[in-house]
C-alpha cells in the first residue's frame, strides 16, 4: 500500500461490516499478522461505533470518513466526521472486577481501543470538526 | 449470507443457541431479542454456541452483561463454548472468563449444567 486509502460512509451500524471489510484488505496488504489485523479491526469498530451512537445519535445524514495510511512503521486509520468533541483518551478506564462484581453494561468500546492499539489521537477543529487517530505499530 | 442469525435446540429444561455471522453494535438487538423471548419463556439455562460466529464487539459482549445476573438470579447460567481464538481473545481481553463460564465444547457447558443441578 502506498500513500492514503480513505471511505466514506453513512453514519450507521449496517455500515459497520463495511468498515471492517475495508480496514482488513488495507492491512492484509501490509502482510500484517492476522491477530494484529484483528486488534486494528475490532477498535476502528468500537472507534467508529462510539461516533454513530453518542456524536451523531443514529442520524445517518452524518457521515464517517476513514483514512488508512502506512508510514514509518506504523498502521494510522483515522476517523473524520463532524459533530460535538469527545476525546476517547480522556475517559477513564474501568476497574474490569468491579465491572463484573456490578454486573455494568456498556462502556467497553474504549478499554477495547486503549488496549489494541499503541497510540489514539483526538482533535476537535472548530466549529465541529473532529479526527481521532487509531496508531498500531508494526 | 445473513449477517447474523441464531438456531436453537432445545434439551429439557436447557436452551442451546448456535450463533451464526458476526455481532456487532448493528446485529446485537437480534440476540437481545432471543434472551428476552427465553426469559418470557422461563427458560434460565443457556449454552451459546459460537463455532459459526465469525466476529464480535463490545456490543455484542454486552447483551451476556445484561443478562447474566437475571438468569443466574432464577437458577440458570449463560455457558459460552466452542469459540474460535479470534473470538476468545476478545473475551479475554478483558477479563471476561472471570464472570463467564467458557468451555471448549458445547457438551462441557451441558455437563457443567447438569453438574450444578
Amino acid at each position: 500500500m502506498s500513500g492514503k486509502d480513505k471511505i466514506l460512509i453513512k453514519s450507521s451500524t449496517g455500515n459497520l461490516h463495511l468498515v471492517r471489510d475495508f480496514v482488513e484488505k488495507k492491512a492484509a496488504e501490509m502482510n500484517i499478522a492476522q491477530s494484529v489485523i484483528n486488534q486494528i479491526i475490532i477498535s476502528v469498530d468500537e472507534a467508529c461505533t462510539n461516533v454513530i451512537k453518542h456524536t451523531h445519535k443514529y442520524n445517518d445524514h452524518n457521515e464517517i470518513e476513514i483514512e488508512i495510511e502506512f508510514k514509518d512503521n506504523q498502521f494510522i486509520v483515522t476517523l473524520k466526521y463532524e459533530g460535538e468533541a469527545f476525546d476517547p483518551t480522556k475517559k477513564e478506564t474501568p476497574d474490569m472486577k468491579e465491572y463484573f462484581k456490578k454486573f455494568k453494561i456498556g462502556g467497553l468500546g474504549i478499554p477495547i481501543m486503549k488496549k489494541s492499539m499503541d497510540k489514539i489521537e483526538f482533535k476537535h477543529t472548530k466549529p465541529n470538526n473532529n479526527s481521532l487517530k487509531l496508531i498500531k505499530v508494526i | 449470507m445473513d449477517e447474523f442469525t441464531i438456531t436453537e435446540k432445545k434439551s429439557g429444561d436447557l436452551i442451546i443457541l448456535y450463533l451464526n455471522g458476526f455481532l456487532d453494535a448493528h446485529t446485537s438487538s437480534v440476540l437481545e431479542k432471543k434472551f428476552e423471548e427465553l426469559l418470557s419463556k422461563k427458560l434460565y439455562k443457556v449454552v451459546v454456541n459460537f463455532s459459526g460466529l465469525s466476529y464480535i464487539s463490545s456490543a455484542g459482549l454486552g447483551v451476556f452483561m445484561a443478562y447474566i445476573e437475571t438468569l443466574r438470579s432464577n437458577s440458570g447460567d449463560i455457558k459460552l463454548s466452542n469459540m474460535s481464538d479470534k473470538i476468545y481473545n476478545i473475551f479475554d481481553m478483558l477479563g471476561f472468563p472471570i464472570l463467564f463460564n467458557i468451555t471448549k465444547d458445547e457438551s462441557e457447558a451441558i455437563v457443567k449444567f447438569n453438574e450444578t443441578v
